[in-house]
């Protein structure tokens, strides 16, 4: 068993009358892949946000590689290594796969250059990760405004381990996607994972995209820790139950 | 949005469409080639127009409207508008008038005042578009006419400020010629030749596709051709005219900050997703207040500027009440240049071929004997169908 190196525990965050999340708790190993899943307004996105220092939870531990910390701001987060790909994955059309991937964090030249910025090694380290990823189809000059939802979704997480994150998270990556766009996607973020990141996936599609791609299910129902599986052991009906609640056979598969 | 019905090609071709070039760094292709036309026709039409002089004088007419255009181009690419810059020019050069013949302040610190001012005015209606959340248009309306006003309240009783013999003349006034020039034509053939060498060998380096004859001999040939034409044309006149020597200069170095550095690259990211560029850590706010800030520089320059050429300032000066024309122009030349209205697209160097366009029509159309008005017509249509062939273009380069 693997030490986690992202650990919440005991989580509540309130808006206001709203009890988003209760008392939730969630580890975060390594080389796994962690499909967070529920029902609509279940509290995935706001777990999400508070991992990713969007939100202060009102009570519980967040511990990351076994210490505890505040995680009070994005930055913050992202500087100790956890990136977040949110669902509208905030790329410029107008620019190019390698500007969007260094975007803001632009390799530049030298004062007298105007801090000139250096587009060729950024190209080139735009190569290398893509390529270490598999997605080397991706045209690094087109402008992302000009390609397919499936592509511009990988670019979203390249973009997010392109600084060597530990933690990948991923808000919904397949909610938009073709069914053979959400299989690349997939397998990018087995691709992650192989490399050593922990990944935590958002995702609707239990049936296809959760059981072929995920370790391990956490389900959250009505804020608070449904259950937990093994992908291996587990069938789309008995996620689905979890969801929803009790024992009601309630077929979810559209 | 996104588009599901595209499966994800695993060969996705690295070479982009003509008309996704068309809508990028070639944005400017369209108008270069209608100003070609232009010239032709006008060509055919009198015989004074291809004529040294008559370009010289073109040329210098360009200048103010494609200065202001320059810096209007910054703000535009960020998806705001600044309505203030004709204002702006006005209100900074009877500034820079009141400073020399009240108070007798030597020229040169004059002129930085009134620069200094403009980009002020600039950073202060950005600070408040970014603070409350004002639409920019609006706010820099209701700016241009406090400027306006001001200005009314700075000129003397006389409503005028001459500035003949005052110093401030020589700027427009002065040409130069024979080594002087054709040094200044190396020296900027030089440099465009190092920025597009220095990105071809960097590629080649890297191990990344690098074209020689596309990416260095092509670009500098052509921009060798045309300084060196432009100089050939005007040498046995006077001359190259300062006021073009400055808005070339000025046209370098606004490419270079707007295609070659950081600054840039988020002008354009802003202009199309200023969401995706908060969240990728650029201070959007601070961005957008320099732009106007910059933007109300080159305005301030190219209303001295044209207070230089017409030796006085005045009432009408920065196009009157409203910015009148100058307005119109400056940001009809950036739009008939290739630059979007609605942020992050376009090119620095279309305000120089907007303004040429622009007053290539004034002035063809004036030798032809055509009253004012239809010239007025004329331009109307042109920025409308400059706009109709642009957002062509964008719809083509568009997936799907
Ligand atoms: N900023 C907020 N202010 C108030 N209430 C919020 C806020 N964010 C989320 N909520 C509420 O918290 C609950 C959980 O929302 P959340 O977005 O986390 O659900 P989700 O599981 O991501 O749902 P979906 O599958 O629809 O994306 C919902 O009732 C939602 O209305
Ligand atoms: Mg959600």
């Amino acid at each position: 068993m693997t030490q986690p190196i992202l650990s919440l525990r005991g989580i509540t965050k309130h808006f206001g009358g709203v009890k988003a999340l209760t008392d939730v708790s969630l580890d975060l190993e390594p080389g796994k892949v962690v499909a967070l899943v529920g029902d609509n307004g279940a509290g995935k996105s706001t777990l999400v946000k508070v991992m990713s220092g969007v939100h202060r939870p009102d009570s519980g531990t967040y511990l990351f590689e076994g210490r505890e910390v505040a995680a009070s701001n994005p930055a913050e987060v992202a500087d100790m290594g956890v990136q977040t790909v949110y669902q509208d994955l905030a790329l410029c059309d107008n620019l190019d796969a390698v500007q969007n991937l260094f975007l803001g964090r632009e390799l530049t030249g030298p004062w007298y250059t105007g801090y000139r910025v250096s587009r060729a090694a950024a190209e080139k380290r735009a190569k290398e990760v893509l390529k270490r990823l598999r997605l080397d189809s991706i045209s690094l000059t087109r402008n992302v405004g000009a390609m397919s939802g499936g592509q511009r979704q990988n670019i979203a997480i390249a973009r997010s381990i392109l600084w060597e994150p530990k933690v990948v998270l991923l808000d919904e990556p397949t909610a938009a996607l073709s069914h053979s766009a959400a299989e690349q996607v997939g397998d990018l973020v087995r691709e992650l994972a192989s490399h050593g990141l922990a990944v935590l996936v958002i995702s609707h599609d239990i049936h296809h995209f959760v059981l072929d791609n995920t370790d391990r299910i956490e389900v959250l129902r009505l804020g608070r820790n449904a259950a937990s599986f093994n992908s291996k052991d587990v069938t789309g009906e008995q996620v689905v139950n979890a969801m929803v609640g009790g024992n009601e056979a309630v077929n979810m598969a559209g | 949005m996104t588009d599901a019905s595209i499966p994800p090609t695993p060969t996705a071709t690295p070479t982009r469409s003509l008309t996704e070039r068309l809508g990028n760094e070639l944005s400017f292709v369209p108008v270069a080639v209608g100003l070609i036309a232009l010239f032709l026709f006008f060509a055919t039409q009198s015989d004074v127009f291809l004529t040294s002089r008559n370009l010289s004088n073109l040329l210098v007419q360009s200048t103010v409207t494609g200065i202001i255009a320059l810096g209007l181009v910054f703000v535009l690419l960020t998806g705001e508008i600044d309505l203030s810059v004709a204002a702006t020019s006005g209100v900074a050069s009877v500034f820079m008038a009141k400073l020399v013949m009240d108070f007798g302040l030597p020229v040169p610190l004059a002129i930085l005042a009134g620069v200094a001012l403009g980009g002020l005015v600039g950073a202060a209606s950005a600070r408040w578009v970014t603070l409350i959340g004002v639409p920019s248009f609006v706010v820099t309306l209701g700016v241009g006419l406090v400027l306006n006003g001001i200005q009314l309240l700075l000129l003397p009783r006389t409503g005028r400020y001459n500035l003949m013999n005052s110093g401030v003349d020589q700027l427009a006034a002065t040409h130069v010629t024979g080594p002087m020039a054709w040094g200044l034509v190396l020296c900027a053939i030089v440099l465009f030749a190092l920025v597009m060498g220095s990105t071809w060998r960097s590629r080649q380096r890297a191990g990344l596709s690098a074209s020689f004859n596309a990416g260095v001999l092509l670009p500098v040939v052509i921009v060798a051709l045309f300084l060196v034409g432009v100089l050939v044309f005007l040498e046995n006149q006077r001359g190259l005219p300062m006021p073009v020597i400055l808005f070339l200069a000025l046209l370098g170095v606004m490419s270079y900050i707007a295609s070659e550095t950081r600054f840039g690259t988020y002008l354009y990211a802003i202009g199309n997703n200023a969401e995706a560029a908060r969240r990728a850590g650029i201070k959007v706010d601070r961005i957008k207040i320099t732009a106007f800030a910059i933007a109300g520089c080159m305005a301030a320059f190219g209303g001295i500027l044209s207070a230089s050429r017409s030796l006085g300032v005045s009432v009408s000066s920065g196009g009157g009440v409203g910015g009148g024309a100058l307005l119109l122009e400056s940001i009809a030349a950036a739009v008939i240049g290739g630059v979007s209205l609605f942020g992050g697209r376009g090119m620095v160097v279309g305000a120089l071929f907007g303004a040429l366009i622009i007053a290539t029509v004034s002035n063809g159309l004036n030798l032809m004997g055509v009253a004012n008005e239809a010239r007025l017509i004329v331009t109307g249509l042109l920025l409308v169908v400059a706009v109709s062939i642009d957002r062509g273009i964008e719809r083509l380069a568009r997936p799907g």
